[in-house]
């Protein structure tokens, strides 16, 4: 019977419970996928050349291990919120602590198994599409990726299951210790932390002490190896905490007691801030966390994705090489983005490759800078024929023109005009071809390329032009960049439903107050930027500490970025297009809790 | 004492439901009127429309016919921010089940009218501990509502609802949920603010001990006014009487 009741319960709440599930699934979903990811030896033995990219992985995975453990807690929290006046309810008409207990451990480990079981088909279902989606975007081939491999599953599930097993278990203890008053009026009890100065200072300056130890152990990779992730997670989480919990508190009753505080609904706000401030402490920690994980990650990746071509650029002066230009190769010149071209003749007979003096007057060969260049930026320059014949004539970009075979080439000689019209040999043209974005035009590259290869094949070994370093990069660092996007994406997701938790937990208590407030007399637009107000200080402060966390936590990847290359360049953008993103989570979090919250108009 | 009337009430009708679908009339042509200074008390069994009257009264609901004038305003014609405003100046509220925010301390509780008001801090100060006195509460100011026992809770709502002197207080129920102690020292306040403030009250109950301290009482049967019992002279005592034998007969 009283299991019947419960679940009627569950059917009346079948929305909230919707999202808890649909939380709850994406957050095994995803760890699924890097699972798949991060324990495929054949994948990772392929993919991760550099040693550290190993590290990187294991680090991914332990990171994404304790946030679906926090994220799990939370869920379980808004899950207790929800179910805890119904058991009161049940307890209070006489019901045993002990079948109660069951109920409770029975319906969340039930919750967490379907969400565990739906999580996993939904993570094979995705790693298959959206991971090759992905892919395919960045222009990415990451070989032995496969969409089913069991240690995976099992990995998954065991973790899931076994959090689940624990959420239960703290459910159980939480609802047989408790009274039945104080489950019945949760919503009520405020926090009125009693404020102590001299602890205050005390916990803020550990808290500053433990961030800078986080900091350094990231900035220290090289020295501290694995260590360096364990111990910045740990102190940079406690970190944050401590500095939230001593800062604000001491804020919010600094704030309080302005004339400020006394105007409009900001005494409200002021109150409201500090009746959940543990609460808020470890919403605001988590949050930022989360934040300073998802911009680093994808930072990293697009900065890869943005610094590949240029790291490959900075190895040769053209992109391609073509040899006696065919109609279709043409054709596909014409689709690049071209920033410099030129064409020479070419005359071989023997060792020998001969070109028109004319010419290179004409259209100087560009060579590439390698002293004082700056970073982010390749440099080219161009010679008198004199200096040219000099030195230039022995650079690797030139002689590469004319391959003779592995790591042999013909020797250039230039020749004046006349000459070199009188001069024997086999006489083609070679088109020397930069364009602007490797990435932009990878595609077209690819295609010219290939059909430069099967006209005149390397021998194995040799490379010409840019484009050939940018497919061997991409096939270094690939798996790099494809992890940092995609661990971005999933803690954005993770992110998002971090927040959409605290509105449905919060939202019923302040639907309450916002109706008194609605009585009183206070008008629709002051409640409405209260709302505005509150929520945006949960989006505003941990933005602020996770811009702070990535600029420190970059540094972690100079080893893996070093120059021309660094985890710095062009931050700027990505930050950009991430707050913008922010932004969006902001404004549809607040559309929602005012729908939910704000009491409708009489009229 | 002027007789001008603070609430006036012509022809009120309510009905639930759409037109289309089963219609439940709460409210049938009501008329009266509220003098100020005046302490008015509205009773009746449970469902015959007095919580309805009262939320039409303060605006939280809109009839479907007839006019409320409320202090001269014509409330009926109101519409968003102007009804939150009329209920934030003019009206003052006492509910059964207190309505104080728990995120607030009391002082800030009593304050929030006049924040919504914009009142300098300096002023609010002084009204607050002014009105606190009155209903000595004054050491109670720095407590939060979980700290406070249902009576007191009252007597912070009480506070809250006069602080910024409304046209008229408004209370529903106001004594329901406390012990008869606590109810007693609410009616007793609420009269004192009556007398000495001149303030019109206007107290919708269904317990005739807390009607007997008005000094008008309108019965409500079915969405009409069924009957009127005027104190006079009597005293509190013999008015208690008299009201439950109108409530014998009423009933019936």
């Amino acid at each position: 019977m009283l299991a019947k009741l419960a679940l009627a319960g569950i059917k009346n709440r079948r929305r909230d419970y919707l999202v808890l599930l649909a939380g709850l699934t994406m957050s095994a979903a995803i760890f699924y996928m890097f699972a798949n990811l991060a324990t495929n030896k054949a994948f990772i033995s392929a993919n991760a050349v550099v040693s550290q990219a190993v590290i990187i992985f294991g680090f991914g995975a332990v990171l994404l291990i304790l946030i679906s453990l926090v994220y799990i807690m939370y869920a379980n929290s808004f899950l207790l919120s929800m179910r805890q006046h119904d058991y009161g309810v049940f307890m209070m008409l006489g019901a045993k602590r002990r079948r109660i207990g069951q109920l409770v451990f029975l319906e969340t480990l039930i919750l967490g198994t379907i969400a565990t079981a739906i999580g996993i088909g939904l993570g094979l279902a995705m790693s298959k599409f959206l991971v090759g989606f992905l892919l395919n975007l960045l222009g990415l081939h990451l070989a032995h990726l496969q969409a089913v491999y069991v240690p995976a599953i099992i990995a998954t599930a065991v973790l899931y299951v076994g959090l689940f097993v624990l959420a239960s278990l703290f459910n159980l203890l939480h609802l047989t210790r408790s009274t039945v008053l104080k489950l019945l009026h949760s919503d009520d009890q405020a926090d009125q932390p009693k404020v102590n100065p001299g602890k205050q200072i005390g916990q803020a300056l550990l808290g500053i002490v433990l961030l800078a130890i986080g900091y350094w152990a990231l900035a220290a990779i090289k020295l501290l190896q694995v260590m360096a992730i364990p111990i910045a997670l740990v102190t940079i989480t406690c970190g944050t905490y401590l500095l939230f919990r001593a800062t604000l508190l001491v804020v919010i009753r600094a704030l309080r007691h302005t004339s400020w505080a006394k105007k409009h609904l900001n005494g409200f706000l002021l109150g409201q801030l500090n009746f959940r401030v543990y609460n808020y402490t470890r919403m605001l920690t988590i949050v930022s966390l989360l934040f300073a994980m998802a911009l680093g990650a994808i930072t990293v990746g697009s900065g890869y994705h943005r610094q590949l071509p240029q790291m490959a650029g900075s190895f040769d002066a053209y992109t391609l090489a073509v040899h006696n230009v065919t109609p279709k190769q043409q054709k596909l010149i014409n689709q690049l983005h071209v920033s410099h071209q030129a064409t020479y003749t070419q005359k071989r007979q023997g060792k020998v490759v001969y070109y028109n003096a004319t010419e290179l007057r004409q259209q100087p060969f560009e060579q590439l800078r390698t002293t004082g260049k700056s970073l982010g930026k390749n440099q080219y320059y161009t010679e008198s024929l004199s200096a040219f014949q000099k030195k230039g004539l022995a650079g690797m970009d030139f002689q590469n023109l004319a391959i003779r075979g592995a790591y042999t080439f013909y020797t250039p000689k230039i020749l004046k005009a006349q000459q070199f019209s009188r001069q024997a040999g086999k006489t083609m043209t070679v088109t020397t071809l930069r364009v602007k974005n490797m990435q932009q035009d990878q595609r077209v590259l690819k295609h010219l390329n290939q059909t430069e290869l099967d006209r005149y094949p390397l021998p194995t070994g040799m490379t010409v032009g840019s484009y050939q370093s940018f497919t061997m990069m991409n096939a270094f660092f690939g798996g790099l960049e494809f992890m940092g996007y995609f661990l971005g994406i999933a803690f954005l997701a993770m992110l998002a439903s971090c927040l959409m938790f605290k509105i449905l937990s919060g939202a019923p208590g302040d639907q309450r107050r916002y109706r008194m407030l609605y009585k009183v007399g206070v008008r629709q637009g002051l409640m409405r930027a209260g709302i505005a107000k509150e929520i945006g200080i949960l989006f505003l402060i941990p933005g602020i500490m996770g811009i702070v966390d990535v600029l420190f936590g970059l540094q972690m990847f100079k080893p893996l970025m070093q120059a021309p290359m660094s985890p710095y360049l062009g931050i700027g953008s990505t930050f950009l297009i991430f707050i913008g993103l922010y932004a969006i989570y902001y404004v549809i979090t607040l559309a929602l809790y005012w729908r939910i919250v704000l009491p409708k108009q009489a009229d | 004492m002027t007789t001008k009337a603070v609430v006036s009430v012509s022809d009120l009708e309510k009905t639930y439901g759409k037109p289309n679908e089963r219609q439940y009339t709460a409210l049938k042509g009501l008329n009266f009127t509220v003098d100020a200074g005046e302490f008015v008390g509205i009773m009746g069994a449970s469902g015959s429309g007095k919580t309805t009257l009262l939320n039409m009264l303060s605006t939280l609901d809109t009839p479907t016919k007839g006019d409320v004038v409320v202090n001269g305003h014509d409330v009926t014609k109101m519409r968003g921010n102007q009804l939150a405003d009329f209920r934030a100046e003019e009206v003052g509220f006492i509910f059964q089940d207190f309505n104080l925010l728990e995120s607030l301390t009391a002082e800030e509780n009593i304050g929030l009218p006049l924040a919504l008001k914009g009142t300098s801090s300096k002023v609010m100060d002084q009204a607050i501990h002014e009105v606190a006195a009155t209903l000595s509460i004054s050491d109670l100011l720095t407590k939060y509502p979980a700290e406070l026992s249902g009576g007191q809770k009252q007597r912070v709502a009480a506070a809250r609802a006069i602080v910024h002197h409304p046209a008229i207080l408004m209370g529903d129920e106001p004594t329901g949920a406390l012990d008869s102690t606590s109810a007693r020292e609410l009616l007793d306040l609420m009269t004192t603010i009556n007398e000495q403030q001149k303030m019109s009250v206007l107290l919708v109950t269904h317990d005739p001990f807390s009607a007997s301290f008005c000094q008008r009482i309108l019965f409500i049967k079915d969405g009409q006014i069924g009957s009127e019992l005027r104190r006079g002279e009597q005293d509190r005592r013999a008015f208690y009487q008299q009201i439950l034998n109108e409530l014998g007969t009423f009933n019936e």
